[in-house]
């Protein structure tokens, strides 16, 4: 009975998922390219990863314990992009901060929202000491999620109990849209990366499938995203995204709080950008990463913070590199 | 259920409102419309970029420094993608590619205005002058000849242009530091060195009015040395100026060392 019932909400959400794919398809048939506005070197490459990307799922939507919050996010990812052709040509630094308000809120049982509204401070430095800073409102992102939480076998089928006992696993499916709530400028000027942005000026719609398994000792959260990246009004249109994430986590719990620290790995995989129905060479790329951190709870409060180092990568043939991340984070359980 | 429903009813009125996009002509009049090109061009030893007194090696063995890198480009022509092509005026049509002149970047830019609307795939241009545009006497170069005596781009006007001039130094197992000197063109009108070169552009170049799209040219000069012929300093080829052999191998070789890395529509 349980499970028909649960087989029920599934198809459900598999045939609004589906229908939601199609609806993005339709318009994407009839692609209005004509202009768009852009000046990059290396190569036209406006890496999403960059400036735009930290809604990504690779980042995560939310807590260890997949609980309902709000809080403050402050990511540091730093790069380096070759400034020319050429194996000898110059590179340049990137860092970008990130401050994030999100939060998880739960609409009922089964049923919650993540928001997520960054601010970004871009800063790049070229070889020669010539800096850019570009800052402002990023790309802001809502999820819509429902959560399938499994129940352990009723041993007694005689027993009527009114509460379930939790497995400790469940599945969560998302679906929501980043929205261009960041500004995509055009060119500054011929040295700027338009990857340096802000936003991405397109919608993108996100889909999002995790799984999550929690007992008092340990617990893995694993997530997938993918990101239907809409054209922006510069009629320029990001590859599509897959990012994924697990993490391991275990629980030491002291009297006044817990301490979770996780260990896992992320990675996102980016299909080639499409300008005027062309997609251009080397704007593909992919990355792998290890991160390691850890959650303290202390009474209402989650702080958290974690460490990404890539493992492997290969962005943008070879142009745009990924050094390292940073995150922290307080969260207020609600 | 019922808010389930609602939920997921609402995020995908969301999905259908975000995305559906204005409608917009496929097809664009580009009548009258005029638009800039700048050719950006990229002098590089395989794949190191060009470098002043940075020592390098042909495929002889023989090391070589260069002080001097320039050379002439002409009759720039644009080919669109319905076949037509679009020719530069012919008296602006002529430039001079100096490596002293680069950017940061190390790179050269050549910029086209008032060139026809239009979505290009490829570029041809030639390497120094043709024998029409020396035919027409050095009234007819207009300023271009002052130019190109000013860059040290001229021999004598019986002689004619240098097409190409590569000065600096190089070093083989007998001789060191000794000078090099390629200063290839046409000779009069006795040898004719001029050669063009098309290229095709990665990904349609779209010239429009407000836009001001840029085309990445990557010139190897490694290529002058070893291109279709591999020459030895050594051997005759460390002073090329007016030998019809040796100017015509460095030609060949000249015209052979483009290609277009990549293209930016702006």
């Amino acid at each position: 009975m349980k499970d028909s019932q649960n087989f029920n909400k599934i198809s459900l959400f598999v045939i609004a998922f589906i229908m939601n794919i199609h609806a993005i398809k339709a318009t994407e048939i009839d692609p209005p390219f004509d202009t768009y506005k852009h000046v990059f070197e290396p190569f036209g490459v406006t890496c999403d990863l960059c400036g735009c990307s930290t809604s990504s799922g690779s980042f995560g939507f939310g807590t260890l314990s997949n609980s309902n919050f709000v809080g403050i996010r402050y990511i540091y990812q730093s790069f380096e992009s070759k400034d020319g052709i050429f194996s000898n040509s110059p590179t340049t630094k990137e860092t970008f901060n990130t401050y994030q308000l999100w939060a998880q809120l739960p609409i009922n049982d089964v049923f919650y929202l993540s928001l997520n509204v960054p601010y970004q401070d871009l800063n790049r430095a070229y070889e020669n000491g010539y800096k850019e800073n570009l800052n402002g409102l990023g790309d802001s992102s809502i999820m819509g999620w429902y959560k399938l939480q499994f129940y352990k076998k009723e041993s007694d089928s005689l027993t009527f109990s009114t509460e379930r006992m939790a497995s400790g696993h469940s599945l969560q499916f998302g679906v929501g849209v980043k929205l261009p709530t960041g500004k995509f400028e055009e060119a500054l000027a011929d040295n700027v990366n338009p990857g340096f942005q802000v936003g991405t000026g397109s919608v993108d719609g996100v889909f999002a499938i995790g799984y999550n398994y929690g007992s008092n000792k340990f617990g893995v959260n694993t997530l997938m995203t993918y990101y239907l990246k809409g054209e922006n009004k510069n009629d320029y249109q990001f590859g599509n995204q897959f990012s994924y994430s697990t993490n391991f986590f275990t629980a030491f719990s002291k009297k006044n709080y817990n301490i979770m620290p996780f260990i896992g790995f992320s990675g996102d995989v980016y299909d080639k950008i499409t300008q005027y129905n062309e997609t251009l060479a080397d704007t593909d790329g992919k990355i792998l990463s290890g991160t390691i951190g850890s959650e303290v709870a202390i009474e209402k409060f989650i702080f958290g913070t974690n460490y990404t180092l890539p493992l492997s990568q290969n962005l943008f043939g070879g142009n745009v590199k990924s050094k390292n991340r940073f995150s922290i984070y307080v969260n207020f359980a609600l | 259920m019922k808010i389930l429903k609602y939920t997921l009813g609402l995020l995908l009125s969301i999905f259908i409102a975000s995305c559906s996009s204005d409608d917009h002509d496929t097809m664009e009049d580009l009548t009258g419309q005029t638009g800039s090109l700048i050719l950006k061009f990229d002098n590089g030893i395989g794949n190191q970029d060009f470098i002043f007194g940075t020592t390098y090696t042909n495929f002889k063995g023989e090391t070589y420094q260069l002080e001097t890198l320039k050379y002439l480009i002409s009759n720039v022509r644009l080919t669109d993608n319905q076949g037509n092509t679009y020719t530069y005026p012919e008296e602006e049509n002529i430039f001079i590619v100096s490596e002293a002149n680069g950017n940061a970047a190390g790179e050269i830019y050549i910029t086209l205005n008032n060139i026809d609307a239009a979505n290009y795939t490829h570029v041809t241009f030639g390497i120094g002058v043709d024998q029409e545009r020396y035919a027409s006497g050095a009234d007819g170069q207009g300023d271009f000849l002052t130019t190109a005596q000013d860059e040290g781009m001229m021999w004598s006007w019986a002689t004619g242009y240098r097409f190409m001039r590569l000065d600096g130094t190089y070093s083989s197992p007998t001789k060191t530091n000794a000078a090099l000197n390629i200063h290839m063109g046409s000779v009069g009108t006795s040898v004719d060195n001029y050669k063009e070169t098309t290229l095709a552009f990665p990904n349609e170049v779209l010239v429009r009015e407000a836009k001001e799209p840029s085309v990445h040219i990557k010139a190897d000069i490694a290529q002058v040395f070893d291109g279709l012929t591999s020459v030895s300093f050594d051997a005759g080829y460390a002073q090329v100026h007016t030998d019809e052999i040796t100017t015509g191998v460095i030609a060949t070789n000249m015209s052979g060392i483009f290609s277009v890395h990549h293209v930016h529509n702006d």
